[in-house]
């Protein structure tokens, strides 16, 4: 009795099936997020059992904040960069065209640590020199309050953080408005007749017809930028602003602890960009799922 | 202005796309209130044509008059003609992002300053007229091609324009919602606003036009009264192009 029973459940679980929807279901189980979470929490044990993690852990995350509102300012900052330039990108205007054309260019052809040693160390005391000038001139016409203000500025009262800030968002801003011209060739021109055909000037018609679709599409792609931007806020350690990979430098050159430093530095680094990847990627899917409404 | 003088005059107007000639010198009258079909092959300049009376194109050659003001490359001066010119275009053009209601009151507010709660009240007003009310807040991605085009009509019929073109309408549209754009075209033609219309539909051009007018290679070939036009056209080449278009 008990025999048949069991040759009769045996029957039952069509074998084959069930191996290929086992086979189906590992396959598209993600497996590499466990492994990330199995980084993420054996780091994480280290911390809260080694002492030397904890140390290094304690002494790092000090330089959070600095990354984190390093990474915001220049972000928004590059942004609004690159709204201008591709404006002027697409703009009939030669000399607005080319000006614009030209900054993306020298931008995107030179390497983003050059660039940010050359934008802080020569290019702000070049701007700074510039308004000292201008400080000059200005007092020579008679406005000498308002000249000498500009002539007693110093050059180091410009902080490296500024600085750091000034060169990442000058640096973005071209990749940004790759990313916003893009947006804005991809809506048909069908659009723009229709609101110049209604008497909307170019302006008025960019502002409440192109750009809000255009900044819609390009919204992934901008929000893959932050998490970009927010890695290469690595960079301006070079110029000794103590952001959380400076900070990891000393730390590791202080105590000979490179392990401990760097692998607390890059987890801090992973679990960020993981998360915000997958806030992106949500972003993502919920401006398909409106799209098919 | 007098009465009989036109509300729109092509004089001598040509259009070059590089080297391809578009239109060879066409000039064209329309009086005000009046309905004129062009019809033609494709490629013959049709829509050029129409899209140089609000300078979408601009003429390589030859002067635009609309409403007694000639078309001189100002742009404050061409932004204020055109807002009195409504324009539908074969894809409809409407703007995605916005309702259907937002369509309609975008260009009331922005050009004409108009407050939001009037524009609102006018753009159902003429969602009305189109018989489309109850699509008020629906985005153009929910409706079918013949409610986008009426909502396009509202659309530009919101700005009060005197003059209305039709590029092309129902082109682009499944059989079955053809009719319904043309019934509010006709509907337009009965009220008397002046209305230029490129299209291939013939039953449209006998049943409302005032004057047919046949392009080709970038020229007018023939203009007429639609009943003298298409019973005993004087021209080969319109001849020739009937016999196509009427033995479907």
């Amino acid at each position: 009795m008990q025999k048949e029973m069991l040759s009769i459940n045996h029957a039952a679980v069509d074998y084959p099936a069930f191996r290929e929807r086992l086979k189906k279901q590992l396959g598209s189980f993600p497996w590499w997020l466990a492994a990330l979470a199995a980084i993420a929490a054996g780091t994480f044990w280290l911390i809260s059992t080694r002492e030397s993690y904890n140390d290094a852990f304690t002494f790092i995350k000090a330089g959070l904040s600095v990354t984190i509102t390093t990474t915001l300012i220049a972000y928004g900052i590059s942004i609004i960069i690159g709204l201008v330039t591709s404006l002027g990108r697409i703009s009939n205007n030669l000399i607005l065209r080319n000006l614009a054309t030209l900054y993306v260019e020298i931008i995107r052809g030179i390497p983003m640590m050059v660039l940010i040693f050359f934008i802080a160390l020569v290019g702000v005391p070049a701007v700074m020199n510039l308004l000292k000038e201008l400080g000059q001139w200005i007092t020579s016409l008679g406005w000498v309050n308002a000249g000498n203000a500009l002539i007693s500025l110093k050059n180091d009262a410009i902080p490296m953080n500024t600085r750091a800030i000034v060169a990442l968002a000058v640096t973005y801003g071209a990749f940004s408005a790759e990313i916003f011209r893009a947006g804005i060739q991809s809506i048909g021109k069908g659009q723009m007749e229709a609101a110049r055909s209604q008497g909307m000037s170019y302006g008025q018609a960019m502002r409440y017809v192109i750009l809000p679709q255009a900044i819609r599409n390009v919204l992934p792609a901008l929000g893959n930028d932050f998490v970009s931007m927010l890695k290469d806020t690595s960079l301006v350690s070079v110029l000794a602003v103590r952001d959380i990979t400076q900070i990891a430098r000393l730390y590791a050159g202080r105590s000979f602890h490179y392990q401990e430093a760097y692998i607390n530095l890059a987890v801090l680094y992973l679990s960020m960009t993981v998360i915000l990847s997958f806030a992106v990627k949500f972003l993502e899917k919920r401006l398909q799922r409106d799209e098919l409404n | 202005m007098n009465s009989t003088e036109p509300i729109i005059k092509l004089q001598n107007v040509s259009k070059y796309f590089g080297r391809v000639c578009a239109l060879k010198d066409v000039s064209l009258d329309v009086e005000p209130g009046k309905v004129v079909v062009i019809i033609g092959p494709s490629g013959s300049g049709k829509s050029t044509l129409l899209r140089c009376i609000n300078h979408l194109e601009v003429e390589s050659a030859g002067e635009v008059w609309v409403e007694g003001e000639h078309l001189n490359g100002n742009q404050k001066h061409l932004n204020s003609v055109r807002s009195g010119i409504g324009m539908v275009f074969q894809h409809f053009n409407l703007y995605p992002h916005l309702t259907a209601l937002q369509n309609i009151t975008l260009a009331q507010r922005i050009v004409r300053k108009i407050p939001q709660a009037q524009a609102e009240e006018n753009a159902r007003v003429q969602l009305k007229r189109v018989g489309i009310e109850h699509k008020a807040d629906v985005y153009p991605g929910q409706l079918s091609g013949g409610q986008q085009q009426r909502v396009a009509i509202a659309r530009a019929l919101a700005m009060n324009p005197k003059i209305m073109l039709f590029d092309e309408p129902t082109s682009a549209l499944d059989p079955e919602m053809i009719k319904e754009v043309l019934e509010v075209m006709l509907n337009l033609a009965k009220e008397g606003i002046t209305m230029v219309v490129v299209t291939h539909e013939m039953g449209f051009a006998r049943a409302a036009a005032d004057e047919v007018v046949f392009m080709d290679a970038g020229q007018i070939i023939e203009k007429a009264a639609p009943e003298a036009f298409f019973n005993e056209p004087s021209n080969e080449r319109t001849r020739e192009f009937l016999s196509q278009i009427l033995e479907r």
